[in-house]
């Protein structure tokens, strides 16, 4: 048995084993740059270590990822050109790609051409080299974002990312697109443990519109082990519009965290979707901040949780100014031994009159021995507001499975077309047909590898 | 064709069906009725395969193949059709894919080539069309916020579309107005065939006013305590099933 003092000491070590490996990608060319990686390094240090008793960790079982000895992996991966080995990991889709391998840009795997005037898409890289005065509002006057170890530890030691800046106005045709591919195959050794940490910027100036996907995939080998964190900070001006989608489905032996962090201002609009399927250890967190009156932000997400999986997601939405309407939707398929964990805190403040906002939650338990750890949290201050919240946690419906079945649908199958439906009114929310159709059937894909359809656990 | 023998069910320990006896052949309507409890619905579930039921004896032969072994999927293949009482709303499931899935499913099992789009589609189409059901309702999800009568009718497509051997009937006229009770009554009699048998299971005479059976049974406490033509639901209507419970425990 492992004491609590020395569950500390471990994390305190590897904090400070991650720290010392600062031969970054980017040179701390600019000052401010510099500045901000020394106060972050600083915060690293001096934030309170993260333990169970506090809530936002208390299900995550964090102890375990401080057990690896996580390695940035060399710059050479950067130049992987292998490109059978994630050409069908990805969805067919009309785009501007940026790939990523192990977090280093792949200039040769990636393609923007022919963007057009008023749209800056680049590797974060390439814009502290050319443009940093673009970059400077986010790193000086933006949120410094240091506030917990994870974010402080992105700040500091960020390997590369992307910087999307759309001009007043400017509308995307084609979505941009980010591949996140995590390998072991690019690095030297296949059997160390990359420490990958990215780090996106999205301006959206007023009236503009995108739509942004992230992939994060990976092969799936046994021993694909490494830790992801990513970092996204978007900052949608008045009137603008950001449709974003994400889709994990990485190495069973994966510790992913995402941490999404979006200011909102007047009559803004972000929507959102999100497929959890992979990884050990897999968490997402979304802050949302109405900055101005009346925007509007949509977050919908889908997780299917197998044997030894930990899928979390962390909601923080704050309605500080009137008018806003926010809508939480996610549902979770527990088809193994696995835990999931969602919490969504929607806080009201006092300001926040005529605040609009729904939080639910609904879990499907396909075995027994599943975990689900559900934690809706209304925060209302103001007194003429419309919000409400709602968890489930339930099994497929016998009647329903009689129903199919009766019409000839083997068991089998009826069990998959009740999940697929049952995960249908998020997929919905997908507003690009060849990618709701991949992750449709990508969610499919993982529940048949899984054997789900041959349970017998369903409800009475 | 349907040969039921001594057929003796439990649910939850109760006693329901108390050895019934009932032959249907091939191109016959028969109509079982009978008072509330009597076992008519749980004879349509224990056909159908339905859990939940316990049979404690007797035989159900459709084709010399019985029946109770089997699993419900392979009752369809086999062309066993429950049209419910009550049918389900799927959230989720889209009413073509599930149409279609269906009837593949059923092709499949039979060594029978899978419909195309193209097929299914016209299929679909003309079926729909002669239960005078809306397409919209086709790209709903199944059952989904359909009226009680549209419900219904959507049982009678799925029937359309399966081509039963043996369809049951499960209070299909329960909750419809006279004008829906029609068209569903002609889609049905528009599915008799000298192959297929149909058992309607009605609570009230009303409906073989439409659909006209060439057998009547009354189900008393878990038997079938009288046959006839159906001139016997006629007095059904004017009598009331009384009187053939007091003759039959007499």
């Amino acid at each position: 048995m492992i004491s609590r003092q020395q569950r500390q000491q471990e994390q305190r070590e590897w904090f400070m084993q991650v720290l010392d490996q600062d031969d970054l990608l980017i040179k701390d060319n600019t000052h401010w740059l510099r500045q901000y990686r020394k106060d972050a390094r600083q915060a690293v240090n001096s934030l309170p270590l993260l333990n169970r008793k506090q809530e936002a960790w208390r299900y995550d079982h964090i102890e375990k990822l401080f057990e690896n000895n996580f390695v940035q992996p060399d710059e050479s991966t950067g130049g992987f050109t292998n490109v059978e080995l994630y050409d069908n990991l990805l969805p067919p889709l009309t785009s501007y790609r940026l790939v990523f391998i192990n977090g280093y840009y792949a200039v040769s795997l990636s393609n923007l051409e022919e963007l057009h005037d008023g749209i800056t898409v680049c590797s974060i890289g390439d814009a502290i080299h050319l443009m940093p005065e673009k970059l400077a509002y986010s790193f000086i006057y933006g949120h410094k974002l240091h506030k917990d170890k994870f974010s402080a530890l992105n700040d500091a030691m960020f390997n590369d990312g992307v910087f999307i800046n759309i001009d007043q106005g400017v509308h995307l045709d084609h979505p941009v697109e980010i591949v996140y591919l995590n390998t072991n195959h690019a690095t030297s050794e296949d059997d160390r443990e990359n420490l990958i940490q990215t780090r996106n910027i999205i301006f959206l100036h007023e009236g503009s519109s995108v739509q942004v996907i992230e992939n994060f995939v990976s092969d799936q080998s046994e021993n694909n082990k490494y830790f992801h964190s990513n970092v996204t900070e978007i900052y949608l001006d008045e009137g603008s519009k950001l449709e974003h989608y994400r889709f994990q489905d990485e190495s069973r032996q994966a510790y992913h965290l995402s941490m999404l962090y979006v200011t909102q201002k007047k009559n803004s609009h972000y929507h959102s979707a999100s497929l959890a399927l992979g990884g050990a250890w897999a968490r997402t967190e979304y802050k949302v901040n109405f900055e101005e009156e009346q925007s509007e932000c949509d977050l919908y997400g889908l997780y299917a949780v197998g044997d030894e999986q930990l899928i979390d997601f962390h909601l923080d939405v704050q309605h500080r100014q009137p008018l806003c309407r926010s809508r939480e939707q996610f549902k979770g398929i527990l088809y193994g031994k696995g835990t999931a964990v969602f919490d969504g805190r929607i806080l009201v403040d006092k300001h926040a009159q005529k605040s609009d906002a729904v939080l639910t939650n609904d879990n499907l338990l396909l075995v027994n021995d599943a975990e689900v750890n559900t934690k809706p949290q209304l925060e209302i201050y103001a007194d003429d507001v419309k919000c409400s919240h709602g968890t489930t946690v339930g099994r497929l419906d016998k009647e329903h499975l009689f129903y199919l079945r009766s019409r000839g649908i083997a068991e089998s199958e009826a069990r998959k077309m009740l999940c697929q439906g049952f995960a249908e009114d998020i997929m919905m929310n997908i507003r690009n047909e060849e990618l709701r159709l991949y992750m449709v059937d990508s969610l499919t894909r993982t529940l048949n590898a899984h054997n789900v359809s041959s349970g017998d656990n369903y409800g009475h | 064709m349907l040969n039921i023998k001594n057929l003796k069910v439990k649910v939850d320990n109760k006693q329901i069906l108390n050895g019934l006896d009932l032959d249907v052949n091939a191109g016959e309507v028969h109509a079982i009725m009978g008072p509330n409890g009597s076992g008519k619905s749980t004879l349509s579930h224990v056909l159908a395969g339905r859990d939940g039921y316990e049979v404690t004896d007797g035989q159900v032969l459709l084709d010399d193949q019985n029946l109770l072994e089997l699993l419900p999927e392979e009752r369809a293949h086999l062309g066993v059709f429950l049209a419910m009482q009550y049918p389900v709303e799927l959230p989720g499931v889209n009413n073509m894919m599930f149409l279609r899935e269906s009837i593949n499913a059923v092709h499949r099992a039979r060594g029978e080539e899978e419909l195309d789009t193209v097929e299914f589609l016209k299929l679909v189409r003309k079926k729909a069309a002669l239960l005078q059901l809306d397409e919209k309702l086709l790209k709903r999800n199944v059952n989904a916020g359909f009226s009680g009568g549209e419900k219904k009718r959507n049982e009678i497509l799925q029937m359309a579309m399966l081509e039963p051997r043996l369809a049951i009937l499960d209070e299909t006229d329960s909750g419809l107005d006279i004008d829906a009770l029609r068209i569903i009554a002609q889609g049905v009699n528009t599915l008799r065939r000298p192959d297929r048998a149909i058992i309607l299971v009605t609570h009230y005479p009303r409906l073989l006013e439409y659909i006209e059976p060439d057998l009547v049974h009354v189900l008393v406490n878990g038997r079938i305590a009288r046959t006839g033509d159906k001139r016997l639901a006629l007095e059904l209507e004017k009598k009331g099933y009384g009187w053939i419970a007091e003759e039959n425990a007499a």
